[in-house]
């Protein structure tokens, strides 16, 4: 981005950030929007109260790292998991209780999805084993992987889960009686999993720096190819017409639409200078993504005109994590390094 | 370019079950060294040891779509690495464990096609324990015997109070037969310094040169047959990287299957530096390291550990890759 030079960054005038020496595995905020979780490789967690900057508040969640994190599908706070093989709840008061134990197995996938009147479910995997959680903790049901699970999502609705991992994918009804799941097999390491927000597609990452995708219900075939590095996040916008991808020196943004992804080309944003994207992360409101690149730089654009604004400029570590909050007015941001940031996108 | 100051040393334990390979782990965990180690086990119990760094892993083998049929990596250690980087400051190495009927190559060739794995970590060396009684009976029953022998830069040749001072030359020459540049330690209880095991820079290949001559171009009575076997080739003149890449090129993708490891140190024709040069299989990779000492002689060299090795033919082909 040749204009970041210049170009007037909102860390500077909207932003309120930390140095938290440690790896920032991932941001996150809660379900009411209120409280940012920044999820460290040292085993803490980090709370901050949206629009009231004072103290990050520190709770060690982990012995060891955390390894991914969500929000509490029924509560102020956070799920996580780590390194020592325990999934945790963290309330916004930075209380913090066990789900469940996992035993010497790292917890490396947590999804959450929140249901109607304060239910919800939490869903887990360590190894090639996934356990499905009402929001109480208590479990509901235990999937089995034909090899270890590398990703892990809700669909849109609740209804299924889907998990990716070696020569496929699984989806499973969080709902069934007797536990077969759909196969979508695609011969190959699976390395990140996400299922379009109507249930259109399941598209998952791979180790050949390429992804894969079925068609929902037929399972027809996608590949989407050509990028010089493995993608590690993938985001749809909120109406699922675009799905952007880190792994590019650019946000490369495929169309689900109009006969879309395979034989359109996708769009491409904020590229051009050789730097990895990272992180990529949709608005949950408006046609606006952004993207992380490895050599610190955040920002974000509007995908309808592709105008770029500058949000983070290039000096606090390759960009780990990004994520808007519930209503799409603030982003946080984290880097390998342990700088954390959330960033204010309100009206003013 | 990837900085080898900061990226993670891994060691890669292999061996037979039984050979001594918990024993030497234990001995490296709890003996007073002041470096903390990141262990990565398939066998949890045996090991002794309250750790917490010790990662429990299932090996796990998987193919790479990249139409290259022997091109396997460990999907496992893809992610474990991810995984350990998030808290890097907590130890200084990892050491891998792997099973003892393992195939050592998927481990080798994780840290050559995976880019993360590349770009954090190095592979430091390659350490095999042998039982100096049962392994004449092993190399007889198996080829991962002979596999795990083959891509060692230290073997441990260990339980030596078991077997007669003739047996352990004997068990000793077998070992050279198969692979002529690992250092080998003869050991009772896995008992040795760690510093022989840890830290050794083994596969950054300089140690290649360091060898006696004499020693590396001994006769070599295993030229055409199934056993396991290993050459070195020296040419005097610099040579010319575009023929060094075509003939390699050509020959790891016809012979790679029985090629288990290749490396060499090049002197590049108007190039001080020296050009490390290593492959697994198929897969190879290369890298610009340090001139060599003022009045060392720029010799090349290439040593081949694999099966089916034709000498006449590497010898030419090698030669013809000198610089007009």
């Amino acid at each position: 981005m040749s204009q970041s030079a210049v170009a007037n960054f909102l860390l500077q005038s909207r932003g309120e950030s930390r140095d938290l020496d440690a790896f920032v595995v991932a941001a996150r905020f809660s379900r009411d929007g209120r409280r940012v979780g920044f999820a460290l490789g040292d085993g803490t967690v980090r709370l901050v109260a949206v629009g009231a900057p004072g103290d990050w508040a520190s709770v060690t969640v982990h012995d060891g790292a955390v390894l991914d994190f969500a929000s509490d599908p029924a509560g102020d706070g956070f799920i996580s998991g780590g390194d020592d093989g325990k999934l945790r709840r963290v309330t916004g008061d930075g209380t913090v209780s066990d789900v469940a134990s996992f035993g010497m197995k790292w917890v490396e996938h947590v999804a959450t999805y929140a249901l109607d009147k304060g239910k919800g479910l939490i869903a887990a995997s360590a190894g090639k084993i996934v356990r499905l959680f009402d929001q109480a903790g208590q479990q509901l049901k235990e999937l089995t992987h034909p090899s270890t699970v590398t990703g892990l999502v809700f669909d849109g609705k609740g209804k299924r889960i889907g998990a990716s991992h070696y020569n496929g994918a699984s989806l499973w009804f969080v709902a069934a009686k007797t536990d077969t799941p759909r196969k979508l097999e695609w011969k190959g390491s699976h390395t990140g999993i996400i299922i379009h927000p109507d249930g259109e597609a399941v598209v998952t990452a791979m180790q050949e720096n390429a992804l894969h995708g079925w068609k929902l219900p037929d399972g027809q075939h996608m590949r989407m190819s050509g990028y010089p590095a493995k993608t590690e996040r993938l985001s749809f916008t909120r109406n699922g017409k675009w799905m952007a991808s880190s792994g590019a020196d650019a946000m490369v943004l495929w169309p689900f639409f109009g006969g879309g992804p395979m034989g359109k080309a996708p769009l491409e944003l904020a590229g051009g200078d050789g730097i990895i994207c990272t992180q990529v992360a949709c608005n949950p409101k408006d046609e606006i993504v952004a993207g992380g690149f490895a050599d610190g730089l955040v920002v974000v654009a509007d995908i309808g005109s592709s105008r770029i604004v500058p949000v983070v400029p290039p000096e606090h570590g390759s960009i780990s994590t990004l994520a808007w909050s519930p209503n799409g007015t603030q982003l946080a941001v984290g880097t390998e390094t342990g700088f954390a940031a959330v960033i204010d996108f309100a009206e003013r | 370019m990837a900085d080898s100051n900061t990226q993670v040393p891994v060691t890669v334990l292999t061996g037979y079950l039984g050979a001594g390979k918990t024993t030497l782990l234990n001995r490296i965990l709890t003996e007073q060294h002041g470096r903390k180690y990141a262990v990565v086990i398939n066998e949890f119990g045996e090991l002794g040891v309250d750790n917490d760094l010790v990662v429990d892993s299932d090996e796990e083998v998987f193919e790479m779509n990249n139409g290259c049929i022997c091109c396997t990596v460990r999907g496992d250690l893809i992610r474990i690495v991810g995984g350990l980087m998030k808290r890097r400051d907590k130890f200084d190495g990892i050491i891998i464990e792997t099973t003892g009927l393992a195939n050592p190559a998927p481990v080798a060739q994780t840290f050559f096609v995976d880019d993360t794995v590349k770009a954090k970590t190095r592979l430091d060396a390659i350490v095999t324990v042998v039982d100096a009684k049962h392994l004449p009976a092993r190399l007889a029953d198996s080829h991962e015997a002979a596999d795990q022998i083959a891509f060692a830069d230290v073997i441990v040749l260990n339980k030596t109070d078991l077997v007669t001072p003739e047996e352990l030359d004997a068990v000793e020459a077998t070992i050279r037969s198969i692979n002529r540049f690992a250092i080998i330690h003869r050991t009772q209880r896995a008992e040795l310094p760690i510093a022989q095991v840890l830290d050794r820079g083994a596969f950054d290949l300089d140690r290649i040169l360091t060898l006696h001559p004499d020693f590396l171009d001994g006769d070599d009575d295993h030229e055409h047959n199934e056993d396991v076997s290993s050459m070195s080739f020296e040419v005097e003149k610099p040579i010319d990287p575009e023929k060094f890449n075509a003939w390699i090129g050509v020959l790891l993708q016809d012979k790679g299957q029985d090629l288990l490891r290749t490396k060499g140190i090049l002197h590049y024709a108007n190039e001080d530096r020296r050009f490390a040069f290593q492959a697994v299989h198929m897969i190879a990779d290369g890298d610009f390291i340090g001139p060599s000492k003022d009045g060392d002689p720029k010799t090349s060299r290439l040593v081949f550990i694999g099966r089916n090795l034709n000498r006449p033919q590497l010898r030419r082909g090698f030669e013809s890759c000198a610089a007009d």
